[in-house]
């Protein structure tokens, strides 16, 4: 039974994504070329960034449904507002689709594999994806802070690669060094349930329910006395705590 | 400079400059998968070193082969000696 529910999900999910993204791509495209042509330049990209979002948000929340469903809460003491940085774990290549449930206009921090992606690369790399395995560290700081300058929020997986038994890896540091010196709030994200959509090294997906939790922001008030080091393993120990519950189920 | 000395004062780095407990801080211990560094934080680790040490190793193309702890306190100890000689 479950076999079939496998199938079935994959060949609807896939038969719905192409046609889903054969329409959808070339008509954001044509909506992006107007806005390149009327707005200026800073406007339209906070439009492809949108655009972006909504795309994801019809991947993951509608084409999937029911048999992948999304259940997102939301612990903020208070409504966290832009720029901000999203600092989530990382267990699954569907991820960077799950933050399409964030209201802002957000950058990515992605590894070199999405650039490589056909089309959707290619829209990361225009909306200003930022691939920090391929920048050295000063360039890749001047790019993140000119981002926040203009209030974009940034999103990033610290551990850099999918976990492939659920534990967490180690973070790397240079984005926390980033917020550490632009002041902006850290929200922790802790994403669970998507191991197996897809699981690693496997493009079909499973059913399930996938949790997101939005965990308080750290101020700069909170975290600015700390080292680097010390504040990227304090965000880890929190998203390590919450996803063992989350695991749980509590 | 003893052995024990190095080890002493390669720990108080680690534990000033990355509030790392002292129960962690054992030979065997990868400073990447276990200790958590990152690239830049062995840039940082590299300063405390010098400082601490009064040594130069910035330079050093022997510290791209370290892993463990163990491999510090044995860097630290050579480099010291090399001074010394």
């Amino acid at each position: 039974m479950q076999i079939v529910k496998i199938a079935f999900l994959n060949i609807v999910f896939y038969s719905l994504f192409i046609s889903f993204s054969s329409f959808a791509i070339p008509a954001l495209g044509v909506l992006l070329i107007i806005f390149f042509i009327i707005f200026p330049r800073r406007q339209t990209m906070k439009r492809l960034r949108r655009e972006i979002s909504w795309y994801g948000a019809v991947i993951i929340r509608i084409l999937p449904f029911p048999l992948v469903r999304l259940e997102v809460k939301d612990y903020s003491k208070e409504p966290v507002s832009a720029p901000c940085l999203f600092i989530c774990n990382h267990r699954s290549a569907s991820d960077p689709f799950l933050l399409a449930v964030f209201p802002y206009e957000i950058v990515q921090i992605v590894n070199i594999w999405p650039f490589r992606l056909p089309v959707l690369g290619f829209a990361a790399k225009l909306a200003g994806y930022l691939s920090v395995r391929e920048l050295p560290f000063e360039e890749f700081f001047k790019r993140t802070s000119r981002l926040i300058n203009d209030g974009v929020c940034i999103a990033s997986f610290p551990e850099g690669t999918r976990s492939r038994d659920n534990s967490m890896g180690q973070f790397h540091g240079a984005i926390f060094r980033v917020a550490l010196a632009t002041k902006i709030p850290i929200v922790p994200v802790c994403i669970t349930g998507n191991e197996k959509i897809p699981p690693v090294g496997s493009p079909f997906l499973r059913p399930g329910l996938i949790k997101i939790r939005i965990l308080p922001a750290l101020t700069y008030q909170e975290y600015g006395s700390f080292s680097p080091y010390k504040l990227k393993n304090y965000v880890r120990d929190i998203l390590i705590k919450e996803s063992a519950l989350m695991d749980q189920n509590k | 400079m003893t052995q024990e000395d190095v080890i002493r004062m390669t720990n108080e780095v680690f534990a000033d400059s990355f509030e790392i407990p002292k129960e962690k801080l054992v030979p065997e211990a990868n400073i990447f998968n276990d200790l958590g560094l990152d690239s830049l934080d062995i840039v940082d680790l590299v300063v405390a070193l010098q400082k601490k040490f009064g040594v130069v190793i910035r330079s050093d193309e022997r510290v791209r082969t370290i892993r463990s702890l163990g491999d510090i306190y044995q860097f630290i100890a050579t480099i010291n000696k090399e001074m010394n000689k």
